[in-house]
């Protein structure tokens, strides 16, 4: 017989190999549905440049064959596929210019708008969370639960021009300009403030759920009194589902970041795709949107994993 | 004698010591905002004005249009003489300048610039159009270059004025190509350019080499070392983007806060008219209901252009009042337009048999409801003037489909595409034969689909008069005034670029186009 | 106490502008494409909102705009309600590998954020209201479809569908009568909060500025509209703001009051929790 011991590792090791195995087959699911979901509702993207004089109708049909469009469907998802793993997301219809080097120019400005954000989500969510926890909802103003949930149904957009008419009258300078740093503060709270109520929620009830277990009250009987010791232990098995929260407010941070950005006016990859959109530069808006999807699944991913080690508990008993 | 000789000694001393005092190196930076995010921006093979804010310091051209004057003056070419059948343009070129790479300039790179220009794989969307019933390029010596045209074409030395055909240098065209030159250009102008991300910034860096400045430059160096150039595509940015030192020099700023931040001091507002044609709408003739003369003499009567102006604009703009705006060459104020009479345009739009259902308040003929589709820019306020277009035309019963396009690209798939009756759509420029590809039958720009032989006449005699000015004007008229009878464009306001500048900067001035500032003529104070 | 007063409120602001949006043209003799008076009037002097950049009426502009943001919302959630439904309750019922594929093809497509999702297709198809509405229906289709499989799972084990099985009743029948009606309250609860996304949804993109129509009083537009002069005249945006705050407000309490009445809430946790 196996010593116990040695169980959990394998089992966290399988866990952990399934979920990867699943995630690259949604990753690559969510990319095919990209793919396959512009090419059908979507124009001819030569046409446009030939509409627009930007092309003779021979370099159009050079074009048409260096981007394989003249092929059939199924390869021309095989050379999608192959370039995707090649990291080759196509050219621009308009410079010209690889769209990997395009968005890879935008996102250091999306990626510092997102870390701060979550950093902000997280923190203001955690304080939302506990002090949350000691509200009597019968007697006290549940003002930090409340204060939450307005937190989620304030779109990100009236919140960016609330705080902008704000900063104005109170005299802040450069909320746009992203080579100073300090113009993140403002779009970051924000941004977080929104992921805050969700992350605060959670918190709250994980840590509700907590003090009520028989081993808090065994611990309180011992002389545990409330106070930051009993708040941490408290916290500790709330924080696991946090985790994986993290990854579904990857999401909402995506969409988020587009949003503030334009709201704020900052350079990124939300004012890309816009501009992409508008434009109908279509390999940059595919390249972001396959990009996104991958980053999206690839964080699920980790979250999941991330959670497997926090917490035994969602390893699958063997 | 001793005296008089210490004196002329002590004078020749004290202009030779003028003369050698050298300038102040070129020193600080500056911000400066672009409003269009352009899809290309190689001068050569793009049409966008927004290009030429930065580039046309990086390049110099052959000549230069004093904008106080109107004339042209010596550039790159010394002098120049024109054949009396006006086909034939000799040009003596400068032997000093230098392009940014350091190899020269010479009657081979005026070549080289106009072969890559004229290639048709290039797909030039503009220069090679300013260019005329172009023939050739003879290059007699070194510094002696002869364009030869097919026919006489007067609008040579105002295309040969601008950006679109500055000198690039030779070696960088071939070494880049058409695709990637546009991220590594190279002139000979009073800046050097450093880097471009689109959408995001241009970098430019003063010449230290330059010392062939035209006459139209107050400086003949440079005095800013550094300037960025960083997009504020979005409208509402552009009075933040001031007031908060992001940016030092923006143009197109909203009319009101173009006001507020004038009124607030620390800001100075310059408005710049921009010459060339006005804001202004084409109707297409080729689409029912606007085949109709007289739905289209309705549309003009019933559009209260003035309050339009007035509202979106206020008194920043003035009213147009023909196909040029009031500072284009070739502008007469002789033929106004009609003003705003809705009743005549109701009266009209009856006996055209469009009658007015009392219930829906649309108009209707023969079971067909008056519809209108409406392509409208997203530049320089078209939305607005836009919208206000539909209120009025509401009125008169006619439904109207407003869409936007998100760019110049977008704007001419949708003509392509034959689906509108009203299109908003205008370029610039300094010399009247920017009219011709609007209005011969088949031009690249006719987009209101005329086919009228008087006007194919007056258009080509008018590239071709290239002796008389008041002549040349006179054929500009009777063209203006057919439009205006064939009710073929809407004309809103004359161009008006409100911008605002940081108090600390200082001479801010342009060129005769309008759009472009001369960039080596800007100070700071300090 | 305070809750109950909270929610009634909510039902109340709804309960408006439902009545606002059916009988806008009534409650505003004004068109809302039309100028009234000078650009960018403070509100209460003569105007009572205030006048827009041109000139428009505000009150009639916001009237309306809730007619056009409602139903852009309710369309776009009926949208992803109806095919994630179908989809979530096929899953439930069938079980098996029509089960799996259901949840595998879902969970790819939620791998794609639901705006991301939109914004796609919108680059696909060109701006415009029609696009946008489509775009966020379909977006939220995936994610209505896993919630609503886990309720019509849970309905699937009540006791008395099983009685039903045990009986003899088909599949469908015992679906149509017994396994949708249980889920009900669940369903409801869960179609609110969808309504609540696709609001947001769709006014989000509005506000982006791809709707295409310029003149649209579209309560997303004109929050976008009024950025231009938030400092001259904050008023613009404050009201769009508020009221689409509001409505989403509004909804999610009256979605959480509904949750927890019926079932304390535990049927949706379920469902919030396999769903995640």
């Amino acid at each position: 017989m196996v010593s116990p011991s040695d169980r959990p590792a394998a089992g966290l090791l399988t866990a952990a190999g399934r979920r990867a195995l699943d995630g690259l087959l949604t990753g690559w699911a969510a990319v095919s549905v990209t793919f396959f979901a512009l090419r059908f509702a979507g124009g001819d993207p030569v046409a446009s440049l030939l509409a627009q004089g930007l092309a003779s109708s021979e370099q159009a049909d050079a074009l048409r064959r260096q981007l394989g469009l003249d092929l059939p469907l199924i390869e021309q998802y095989m050379r999608f596929l192959g370039g995707l793993v090649r990291g080759d997301l196509g050219r621009s219809l308009y410079t010209g210019q690889p769209v990997t080097r395009i968005i890879g120019e935008q996102i250091p400005y999306t990626a510092q708008l997102a870390a701060a954000g979550l950093f902000v989500a997280l923190a203001l969510g955690l304080v939302l969370g506990i002090l949350a926890v000691g509200e009597d909802r019968r007697r006290d103003l549940p003002l930090a639960s409340g204060l939450a949930g307005i937190a989620t149904a304030l779109p990100v957009a009236f919140t960016g021009i609330l705080a902008i008419l704000a900063a104005t009258h109170l005299g802040q300078a450069s909320v746009s300009d992203p080579a100073m740093v300090r113009s993140l503060g403002l779009p970051a709270l924000v941004l977080g403030f929104a992921s805050a109520g969700a992350v605060a929620r959670l918190i709250q009830a994980g840590m509700q759920e907590t003090l009520a277990a028989p081993f808090m009250l065994a611990a309180r009987a011992r002389g545990l009194r409330r106070g930051p010791r009993l708040l941490w232990h408290a916290l500790r098995p709330a924080l696991p589902p946090v985790i994986s929260l993290i990854a579904i407010e990857a999401a909402f941070l995506f969409g988020g970041t587009v949003v503030t950005e334009t709201v704020f006016s900052r350079p990124g990859l939300g004012r890309l795709l816009v501009g992409s959109i508008l434009q109908g530069d279509f390999p940059v808006a595919q390249g972001l949107v396959v990009l996104s999807a991958l980053v999206y699944t690839l964080s699920h991913v980790a979250a999941d994993t991330l959670g497997l080690i926090l917490d035994p508990r969602l390893r699958p008993t063997e | 004698m001793r005296l008089r000789v210490v004196l002329a000694a002590l004078m020749l001393a004290s202009a030779a010591l003028a003369a050698c005092t050298p300038a102040a190196p070129p020193s600080g930076s500056l911000v400066y905002g672009l409003t269009l995010a352009p899809t290309g921006i190689d001068p050569h093979l793009n049409a966008s004005s927004e290009l030429g804010i930065p580039l046309s310091s990086v390049y110099d051209t052959l000549v230069f249009l004093d904008p106080k004057t109107g004339d042209f003056v010596p550039g790159l070419a010394e002098r120049w003489t024109i054949s009396p059948d006006g086909t034939q343009y000799t040009f003596t070129l400068r032997r000093d300048v230098r392009f940014h790479d350091g190899t020269r300039f010479d009657a081979q790179a005026v070549q080289a610039n106009i072969d890559y220009t004229l290639n048709p794989d290039h797909h030039s969307q503009k220069a090679a159009f300013m260019l005329g019933p172009f023939d050739r390029v003879d290059v007699i010596d070194d510094f002696t270059v002869v364009l030869v045209l097919k026919e006489p074409y007067a609008p040579l030395l105002d295309s040969l004025s601008q950006v679109y055909l500055g000198m690039a240098s030779p070696k960088a065209l071939e070494a880049w190509g058409p695709v990637d030159y546009q991220f590594h250009q190279v002139g000979t102008g009073p800046y050097k350019f450093v880097d471009y991300v689109p959408n995001d910034h241009l970098t430019l860096q003063a010449n230290p080499e330059y010392a062939w400045a035209p006459s139209v430059y107050t400086r003949a160096r440079p005095a800013i070392e550094s300037i960025t150039f960083r997009f504020f595509t979005d409208a509402a940015t552009r009075a933040p983007a001031l007031e908060s030192g992001a940016a030092d020099i923006v143009g197109e700023v909203p009319p009101q806060e173009a006001e507020r931040l004038a009124a607030k001091g620390g800001f100075t507002l310059l408005p710049v008219t921009i010459a060339g044609q006005p804001l202004q709408y084409l109707v297409n003739t080729a689409r029912p209901p606007t085949d109709d003369l007289e739905v289209r003499k309705a549309l003009l009567l019933g559009t209260n252009r003035a309050v339009i102006v007035q509202t979106v604009f206020g008194a920043t703009s003035p009213l147009a009042q023909g196909p040029l705006s009031a500072n284009a060459m070739g502008f007469l104020a002789g033929s106004p337009l009609p003003g705003y009479d809705s009743q005549e345009a109701a009266r009209l739009l009856d006996a055209a048999g469009w009658t007015l259902d009392p219930v829906s308040k649309v108009r209707t003929r023969g079971g067909q409801t008056m519809e209108l589709v409406v392509v409208v820019p997203p530049w320089g306020s078209n939305p607005e003037v836009a919208q206000l277009l539909e209120a009025d035309w509401a009125r008169l019963g006619v439904r109207v489909r407003l869409e936007t396009v998100a760019g110049f690209g977008p704007l001419k798939e949708a003509q392509a595409a034959g689906e509108y009756n009203v299109i908003g759509v205008n370029l610039f420029g300094t010399d009247p034969d920017l009219l011709r590809p609007f209005f011969v039958t088949g031009g690249s720009y006719n987009w209101t689909n005329v086919q009228s032989a008087e006007l194919d006449r007056l258009l080509l005699e008018g590239s071709q008069t290239t002796q008389d000015r008041s002549s040349r004007a006179q054929l500009y008229l009777q063209a203006a005034e057919l439009i205006r009878d064939q009710a073929l464009i809407l004309p809103i306001r004359d161009y008006v670029n409100l911008v605002v500048a940081n108090a600390r900067v200082l001479d801010l001035h342009f060129s005769a186009q309008g759009w472009f500032p001369l960039l080596i003529d800007l100070q700071l104070d300090s | 106490m305070m809750r109950r007063a909270l929610v009634l409120a909510a039902a109340g602001w709804l309960v408006l502008i439902v009545l606002v949006a059916l009988f806008a043209p009534l409650l505003s003799g004004a068109d809302p494409i039309q100028p009234v008076g000078p650009p960018l009037a403070p509100p209460g002097v003569g105007f009572g909102l205030g006048t827009d950049a041109l000139g428009r009426d505000l009150l009639t502009r916001m009237l309306f705009g809730a007619r056009l943001s409602l139903v852009s919302g309710l369309l776009a959630a009926s949208l992803a309600i109806g095919i994630g439904g179908a989809a979530g309750l096929a899953a439930a019922m069938q079980g098996g590998w029509i089960e799996r594929a259901i949840i595998w093809a879902a969970n790819a497509l939620l791998a794609i954020p639901g705006l991301l999702l939109a914004l796609m297709l919108l680059a696909a198809m060109g701006p415009g209201v029609r696009t946008i509405v489509l775009a966020v229906g379909l977006g939220g289709a995936p994610g209505f479809a896993r919630l609503s499989r886990a309720a019509f799972l849970s309905a699937r084990q009540s006791d008395f569908v099983r009685a039903a099985h045990a009986l003899g009743a088909g599949k469908r029948w015992v679906a149509l009568r017994h396994v949708v009606p249980n889920a009900g309250t669940t369903l409801l609860s869960l179609a609110t909060t969808q309504f609540a996304w696709a609001f947001l949804g769709t006014t989000t993109l509005t506000f982006l500025g791809l709707a295409g129509n310029p003149s649209l009083p579209e309560w997303g537009a004109m929050l976008n509209e009024g950025r231009v002069h938030l400092i001259n005249a904050p008023h613009l945006a404050l009201w769009p703001g508020a009221a689409i705050t509001l409505t989403i407000l509004s909804v999610q309490l009256l979605g959480n009051w509904i949750a927890r009445r019926q079932d304390g809430g535990a049927v949706r946790r379920a469902a919030m929790q396999a769903g995640s």
